[in-house]
């Protein structure tokens, strides 16, 4: 299993709040990276990031939820847990709406913020790693020829060799070969396997 | 009333003479002239005539029977009603003795006889004219002091007429009417033993007394004055010497009046100023607190950052503590950190405390650029949710003013509100602009400056009307408050409409510690 680093970003304007978290954090052993605004994370931010943000919804200049909206726009899977304020839960509860994973009212117990961090960093490790499947699966899709991407989505469909050999005038062997590079290829034994692996990413490879 | 000469151009001439030919020889002479001719041939008779019909000129015989020429001269100069008549003798006795005689018992001319008709027309109308004028100008004179005195009796300021020892010459009604006692009774009395307890003060330090002595002209205000009757009065008084003709002191003219009920509704103005001072600062206080309530999630959010960072801190420090070897340079950093946050909450409650406090604090010499920073920071609980903030610009050597710190504080905060919300409208990014500069001699001006939606021209004119608004959850108090606010500073406050949009109001404070008025916004 490829343990990839995760890192808690940390994106809140005033500097005791973002010095004090970046210190607990550590203490507890996480990676901590902090901007002291919206438009310095974005500048810095790479599809590469893995972690979670941890964001301050009232900021000068641009706040949270518009942040919020630009890495929407960039397909951003980070999960972002809103630090609010007094007042601030109907914000909340749009960002909520937008995508967030957690929302946390200020001023906080550590517990429950590490508590949401662990959730959202868990999160996050999930999505990366059904991501990461995903990936493989399409790199082995990519990988059989265009005959033996042929065969399989009738295989997926459920037809016999007989069938199949009949349909593209072919031998039964033949098809019993290519059968066979395409488990081969594909890594696995199983067809059901076969199936639900190439159905999880149907809406990428066609 | 005496006829006018032009008017009536009739004049009497009574002719006296015991002798009826010397009678008809003058009647001769002076008939057709114009005259009224009367005539008499003995004494008694010549007066009767004269006390009746008050001729101008009498040509009186002196050498007569019974009672002779003076004798009748004397009784009627003895006469009012007769005394100016001109009477001129008639008389053959032409000696030194006789004529000199004549002259001192009031006699205004001298014909000897036998006379000329000539001159007898002659002297005659010199001295009907000199009679009729005389007589005009008493009548005219009459009238003047009928005017003078009918002026001095309906004034309502009390006058005294002194002489140079303070003894009381003249008193008008009013006067009388003011110290409770008859004018008559007044007159010889000494005005300073009248009105003012004796050995109270030095005599000469009594008020008047510089007048009577020394001729100044003194005046004084809420002076303690004794009525006849022994009670007092605040009184105002001004004297002036009374300088006759020939530049001497002759005493000292004093218009008094009682002022009680000028005091009185002094007092009633006074606390009705005091009332309203009261009502303003309720207002003000009033006004502050609606602030606060608008502005209470910016103090919680405020509030809550230090608190956040104490707490995240404080945990840090505990893990810290629980390692085998803390770090104890890290540890004592921390809590320094813990420190400086748990101030820095305390800052934010007091600037809010401060800006509760009921009743204001009263005026004193304010720094402008400490009041603004500290408006500043107060405003940027709103302004976290403007993108361009607010910029103070100062002009170098800012001089202090005299002011009610809270209170300018509260009139900065509600114009940069205002200022952060209409850019906020505006969706603009513009920072609010506030500066202070000098202007003049004795005033700071201070300018909030945005770049927001502006004020429109129908607005502005009822800018400062209290209950006027323009935003929908208003109450139209923001504005007229700070202008009663500045006002009630000696400052004023106005809008000035930027040519490039937006909009700009500024206010004046009076400069510490510079006599004279401040400067209204219009010189500014």
């Amino acid at each position: 299993m490829t343990d990839i680093q995760q890192t808690v970003y940390v994106v809140e304007d005033d500097e005791a709040v973002r010095d004090s978290l970046e210190l607990l954090l550590k203490s507890d052993d996480k990676p901590v990276q902090t901007y002291e605004s919206a438009s310095a994370f974005l500048k810095d931010y790479s599809d590469q990031m893995a972690g979670c943000i941890v964001l301050d919804i009232r900021m000068p200049g641009m706040d949270g939820m518009e942040l919020q909206k630009k890495l929407n726009e960039k397909h951003s899977i980070l999960p972002i847990i809103f630090v609010t304020g007094h007042g601030d839960v109907p914000m909340a509860v749009d960002a909520m709406k937008e995508g967030a994973v957690d929302f946390i009212q200020k001023p906080y117990r550590e517990e429950a913020l590490l508590e949401k961090i662990e959730a959202a960093l868990e999160q996050d490790r999930e999505q990366r790693k059904s991501l990461d499947e995903k990936q493989e699966i399409i790199r082995r899709v990519k990988s059989l020829t265009p005959r033996e991407r042929e065969i399989m989505d009738r295989m997926i469909a459920g037809q016999a060799n007989k069938v199949i050999a009949i349909e593209l005038e072919i031998s039964q062997r033949t098809v019993e070969i290519h059968r066979s590079r395409v488990m081969h290829k594909m890594g696995t034994h199983s067809l059901a396997h076969l199936v639900r692996m190439v159905l999880s990413v149907k809406d990428l490879i066609d | 009333m005496t006829d006018v000469v032009t008017e009536n151009p009739e004049v009497t001439v009574l002719l006296v003479d015991d002798n009826p030919q010397n009678l008809k020889v003058l009647y001769e002479t002076l008939k057709d002239k114009g005259y009224r001719l009367l005539i008499a041939n003995e004494g008694e008779k010549a007066l009767d005539l004269a006390h009746r019909h008050h001729p101008e000129v009498i040509l009186l015989d002196i050498m007569m029977p019974e009672m002779d020429g003076y004798e009748v001269c004397e009784r009627l100069k003895a006469d009012p009603d007769t005394a100016d008549s001109a009477v001129v003798f008639l008389s053959a006795l032409d000696d030194l003795q006789a004529k000199v005689k004549g002259f001192s018992l009031g006699g205004a001319d001298y014909i000897a006889k036998p006379f000329e008709s000539q001159e007898v027309i002659a002297r005659v109308k010199t001295h009907a004219r000199v009679i009729r004028l005389e007589r005009e100008m008493q009548s005219r004179n009459r009238e003047l002091q009928g005017d003078q005195t009918r002026i001095l009796n309906s004034i309502s300021e009390g006058i005294y007429g002194l002489d140079e020892n303070g003894i009381i010459e003249f008193a008008n009604p009013a006067a009388a009417t003011i110290v409770g006692c008859p004018a008559e009774e007044l007159i010889g009395k000494s005005f300073f033993e009248l009105h003012f307890a004796s050995g109270d003060e030095a005599p000469e330090t009594l008020p008047v007394m510089a007048t009577c002595q020394q001729g100044v002209v003194e005046s004084q205000r809420d002076i303690q004055m004794l009525r006849v009757d022994g009670t007092t009065f605040p009184a105002e008084y001004r004297a002036t010497p009374k300088l006759l003709d020939d530049e001497e002191l002759h005493g000292a003219v004093v218009v008094f009046r009682d002022i009680s009920a000028e005091l009185e509704s002094e007092q009633a103005l006074e606390d009705a100023r005091t009332l309203v001072q009261e009502q303003r600062d309720q207002l003000a206080h009033t006004s502050r607190l609606t602030t606060m309530g608008e502005m209470a999630a910016g103090f919680a959010h405020e509030v809550n950052q230090p608190l956040t960072a104490i707490t995240n801190y404080a945990r840090v420090s505990k893990r810290m503590m629980a390692k085998e070897q803390p770090d104890l340079d890290l540890l004592r950093q921390t809590l320094d950190k813990i420190e400086a946050q748990s101030h820095r909450a305390s800052e934010i409650i007091r600037r809010i405390r401060k800006f509760m406090k009921k009743p204001a604090t009263g005026k004193e010499v304010v720094s402008v650029p400490t009041l603004l920073e500290d408006t500043r920071q107060f405003a940027e609980v709103d302004m976290r949710n403007n993108a361009g903030g607010i910029e103070v610009q100062l002009e170098e050597g800012l001089p202090d003013v005299l002011a009610d710190p809270i209170q300018v504080q509260q009139v900065a905060l509600n114009l940069i509100r205002n200022a952060l919300e209409s850019t906020r409208a505006a969706e603009s990014d513009a920072p609010v602009e506030v500066s202070a500069r000098r202007c003049g001699q004795h005033c700071v001006r201070i300018q909030v400056r945005d770049h927001g939606v502006g004020v429109s021209e129908q607005a502005e004119e009822m800018l400062f009307h209290p209950f006027h608004t323009t935003k929908d959850d208003g109450m139209g108090i923001g504005l007229a408050t700070c202008r009663s606010l500045i006002q009630a500073q000696g400052g004023d406050i106005a809008f000035e409409r930027p040519e490039d949009g937006g909009a700009c109001f500024y206010f004046t404070l009076p400069v510490a510690g510079v006599e004279g008025e401040p400067c209204t916004p219009d010189e500014a």
